[in-house]
């Protein structure tokens, strides 16, 4: 083994495919920050590249590129693991290559159309070849069938892998998991010329998705990462595994409700979907105790600093971005006006990186440290490990300053354009032309800035970490195990 | 049907939901660490944020119009939020009891 330098001798071949799909994502995660940039400047300039990227396209590119960065993030993570957490070699490696191959390829295609093509006639045509016309699911038809049967053979490869090698807890949560995430997707299939029955199916992809399957899927992620970067035991990742998805599930799938309260459902969503959002907060919550526990417990002793420092950022992202963000809006008394407005993009924002981007990060510095032969990345590195410091505190300054920038902007639009004006066209655009509005919107691009120089900062960091380093980090999974 | 929030009281609503997470997460993480500590100085601080995070539910169940059947989910929310930091305590206890040797965990 080499180390210092990056080398794929040094991964398997499980790591090996896991880095392809990181690379990917660090680059989606670059479209992501340019297109919300591109569509924040519209927010405040609605002129700026009118005709040419108009802010639809960029707000449609900025959330798919972040929902599918998010996925190269999680299956890089889960190809990662695999062999690791098996004990064998992987199977099915050339045809998740060739998987890989067709995603990526597939999903370069579908953004040159969205760049290029736009809009179609709205037919079956458009839907088959341009776009599907459904928000955050707006690939087009032949996509969709594409990333089912991608999602299939990754399936496939984790579970006749743990099948050849050994199960384990993980193992039995993380194979369950796949299938849900894969059959969910199907949800979002349907055509049905009734917004409420489209609308009510679509819901179970983006909810279910979100606050189901990825939070057990991270869930997983983080036990295995725990274990590898803390050497926490088997059976207390475990334990704590079966509980949080126990009540992530308890919560989760029933608080999809607070999603069907405008759609036209019956009433009874209003009180099914208030009282099991009220309950969401709760694994949240529990991870809080548990991780006081662990602090009190286990000395903070590792050889990947800026891992751990990224996954604490995941613990109290996902209980702040999901949680109290979440619940601040979720009851349909509050709903009424918050539905819609930069309300649910300031819990979006926060949310999505504090529970997903904080996780796959981690897993980026995992991967780089075993990529350049295992090597020390705890204290001492060279020059006080600054670039990763800075980074970690630029991209949750950022973040957090377009998540408070986006509340402004939301509660001005929940009081003026819903409360007082009553959700009236003429309250919109009262709303929109609001001093209050457009000043939040100015803020929330400003800390847009903030987080691509954290993201650009990352990148950099992620490339040249470690470079020379000849210490050896301890083999913690291994005594884990 | 429900009846929402007075637009007055919108800010009232906003920050006691707010309140009532951020409570309960100081209440459930003083509670841990006076457990794990055994020091009842910061238990004593952990019940004042529970306080705290009762009088938001009930700020919250004044300002939303929570009648009816929602004050049952009130009331759940209040029992929940009491008793769910000490059954994860125990199971944080069990879990780690193992890793430890089967000896008793602090405060236990």
């Amino acid at each position: 083994m080499r180390t210092g330098i990056i080398d794929s001798a040094n991964l398997n071949g499980g790591q090996q495919l896991a880095v392809k799909y990181f690379s990917v994502a660090v680059v989606l995660f670059l479209a992501q920050m340019l297109f919300g940039l591109l569509a924040a400047i519209q927010f405040i300039r609605p002129d700026f590249l009118y005709n040419v990227l108009d802010f639809s396209v960029n707000r449609m590119v900025h959330i798919n590129a972040m929902v599918v960065w998010m996925l190269y993030g999680f299956v890089g993570a889960v190809y990662w693991l695999l062999e690791e957490e098996s004990g064998t070699r992987i199977v099915g490696l050339g045809l998740g290559n060739l998987a890989f191959w067709v995603l990526t390829a597939a999903v370069a295609v579908v953004v040159v159309v969205y760049l290029l093509v736009q809009t179609g006639p709205g037919n079956d045509l458009t839907r088959w070849f341009v776009n599907e016309g459904r928000e955050y699911l707006e690939a087009p038809r032949w996509a969709d069938l594409g990333i089912v049967a991608v999602l299939g053979v990754f399936f496939y490869n984790v579970a006749a892998t743990f099948s050849k090698g050994r199960w384990s807890g993980i193992a039995g949560v993380l194979t369950l998991d796949l299938v849900a995430l894969a059959g969910l997707y199907g949800a979002g299939m349907f055509y049905l010329t009734n917004i409420t029955a489209d609308q009510y199916w679509w819901w179970w992809v983006i909810h279910l998705w979100v606050e189901a399957t990825w939070e057990v899927l991270v869930g997983c992620i983080m036990a295995w990462g725990l274990m590898h970067v803390l050497g926490v035991r088997r059976r207390i990742v475990e334990t704590w595994l079966y509980i949080e998805v126990a009540l992530m599930f308890g919560s989760g799938i029933l608080g999809l409700g607070h999603h069907y309260f405008w759609i036209g459902t019956p009433d009874y969503w209003f009180s099914i979907g208030g009282f099991f959002s009220a309950l969401e907060p709760i694994p949240l919550v529990a991870m809080v105790v548990h991780s006081v526990y662990d602090a009190g417990v286990h000395k903070f002793k590792n050889g990947n600093h800026p891992a751990l420092a990224w996954i604490i950022a995941h613990t109290f992202g996902n209980f702040l971005g999901a949680g109290v963000w979440g619940f601040m809006h979720t009851l349909p008394q509050i709903n009424l006006y918050t539905h819609g407005t930069q309300w649910t993009a300031s819990h979006g924002h926060l949310a999505f990186f504090g529970a997903y981007a904080t996780i796959n990060i981690a897993f980026f510095y995992i991967a780089v440290q075993t990529w350049r032969g295992n090597i020390w990345l705890g204290g001492g590195l060279a020059g006080g490990g600054w670039k990763w410091k800075w980074a970690l505190a630029l991209l949750n300054f950022g973040v957090i300053g377009m998540t408070v920038a986006l509340l402004i902007a939301g509660y001005e639009q929940s009081f003026i354009e819903r409360a007082v004006e009553g959700s009236t066209w003429g309250g919109y655009f009262a709303a929109q032309m609001h001093p209050w509005f457009q000043q939040a919107m100015a803020w929330r691009l400003v800390f847009g800035v903030v987080t691509l120089a954290g993201v650009l900062l990352l990148v950099w960091d992620l490339l040249t970490i470690g470079v020379g380093e000849m210490r050896r980090a301890p083999q913690l999974a291994t005594e884990a195990g | 049907m429900i009846e929402p929030v007075d637009p007055a009281d919108l800010r009232l609503v906003f920050a006691a939901a707010a309140a009532i997470v951020l409570g309960g997460a100081g209440y459930a993480g003083l509670f841990a660490w006076a457990r794990l500590k055994n020091r009842r100085r910061w238990l004593v601080g952990a019940y004042v944020c529970y306080a705290a995070l009762a009088a938001a539910v009930l700020l919250l169940a004044r300002t939303a119009h929570l009648d009816g059947a929602w004050q049952g989910v009130v009331v759940l929310m209040l029992v929940g939020y009491l008793l769910a930091p000490h059954g994860i305590w125990h199971l944080c206890a069990a879990s780690h009891r193992l890793e430890r040797g089967s000896r008793a965990p602090p405060g236990d």
